[in-house]
């Protein structure tokens, strides 16, 4: 519920503002003069294992980022599945509603890869601790080919080491509460790998930080879940199983949650 | 492996384990039967299998152009000659 009135709406932006502010701090001091030193040490001292230390550096970062933010927006109340940060060895698929989904599941996964889009891999730094961290661009052009090649060449032995692959298969943010088109890739991934695949969902981050918007909504009293749905992929029994069918098992249990809640509502 | 060998070859790994349906030779891979870099780089995996030798990163990234089931025939058989010489 918001409050209308017009002091307590403008004392509320103002703590939005501040909240967004001190998040912003973190982001970059806590990176330039606390993780950044670790980042270097991993890269220069530690290069056979340079990817899996970036992971757990990027899964520390983003504990302390959404920690802060949690103590922030006391109003938003969390229902993190506990199965989720044992999940090891699988792929993992999950719905998008806003850009806080993907530092949630980073933050809950210590071995941790993900597809990001190919413009992010040039950005000044971030680039580069995307590429070490292993993280797979979402198109194959130019050089990004060439990384694509590397990590899905290594993306099976990654997975049976106990590592996970976080995907939203919808590609971006849903901005209608639906579920969108998926993109066939994280189950031809699935198909390859032969691995699990957890289905995993997401409600109610798009209230805190909704699309669009700069500043972090911490006025509105929300409830933040996020639940394993299900668990598909290849048995003993059933060998490899087609990218499609996987696809269309993964939606009908979106879609039976999404039906099942709505009747709840 | 003659050419028609290798067709046949890999016509069956496309039907069997790519879910193609009644795949041409002069098809667009991408546009006609959904075949992606995800599924090349698979498909590159089992043609190793199939020629016994590993491919390059080099030779892997060429494969990236690859738009029709004769390019993949082309392109296998440049690897085998290059490998045989």
């Amino acid at each position: 519920m918001v409050e209308n009135n017009p002091l307590t709406v403008f004392s509320d932006s103002l703590y939005d503002f501040a909240v967004t502010l001190v998040c912003w701090i973190y982001f970059i001091f806590a990176f330039l003069f606390f993780f950044s030193i670790f980042y270097l040490l991993a890269f220069f001292c530690l290069s056979g294992n340079r990817e899996q230390y970036f992971q757990y550096l990027n899964y520390l970062f983003f504990n302390g980022f959404l920690g802060i933010l949690r103590f922030l927006a006391p109003r938003h109340k969390w229902d993190i599945d506990p199965e989720i940060s044992a999940i090891r060895g699988s792929i993992i698929v999950c719905n998008h509603v806003s850009y806080l989904d993907p530092l949630l599941l980073i933050s809950l996964l210590p071995r941790q890869k993900t597809i990001v889009k190919s413009r992010f891999f040039k950005a000044p730094v971030f680039g580069w601790l995307i590429n070490v961290s292993g993280y797979m661009p979402s198109t194959t052009e130019g050089v990004h080919g060439q990384r694509m090649i590397k990590q899905l060449g290594g993306m099976k032995k990654f997975l049976q080491s106990g590592g996970n692959l976080f995907v939203f298969p919808e590609g971006t943010r849903n901005r209608d509460g639906g579920l969108g088109k998926f993109h066939k890739g994280v189950f031809k991934i699935g198909r390859m790998c032969g691995c699990p695949v957890q289905v995993l969902h997401l409600c109610n981050t798009e209230k805190l930080f909704a699309p669009g918007k700069f500043l972090f909504n911490t006025r509105v009293h929300n409830r933040i879940r996020l639940e394993v749905l299900a668990c598909v992929g290849p048995t003993a029994e059933s060998g490899r199983v087609p990218a499609s069918e996987l696809e269309r098992e993964v939606r009908q249990i979106f879609e039976s949650h999404v039906e099942r809640r709505e009747a709840v509502q | 492996m003659t050419r028609d060998e290798l067709q046949k070859k890999i016509v069956t790994i496309l039907v069997d384990e790519f879910e193609f349906e009644n795949p041409g030779l002069s098809d667009n891979l991408r546009d006609d039967h959904g075949f992606d870099s995800i599924d090349a780089i698979e498909l590159l995996a089992k043609i190793e299998e199939m020629l016994g030798f590993q491919i390059s990163r080099k030779e892997k990234e060429k494969a990236m152009s690859i738009r029709t089931i004769n390019d993949i025939l082309d392109y296998i058989e440049t690897l085998q000659a290059a490998h045989t010489s």
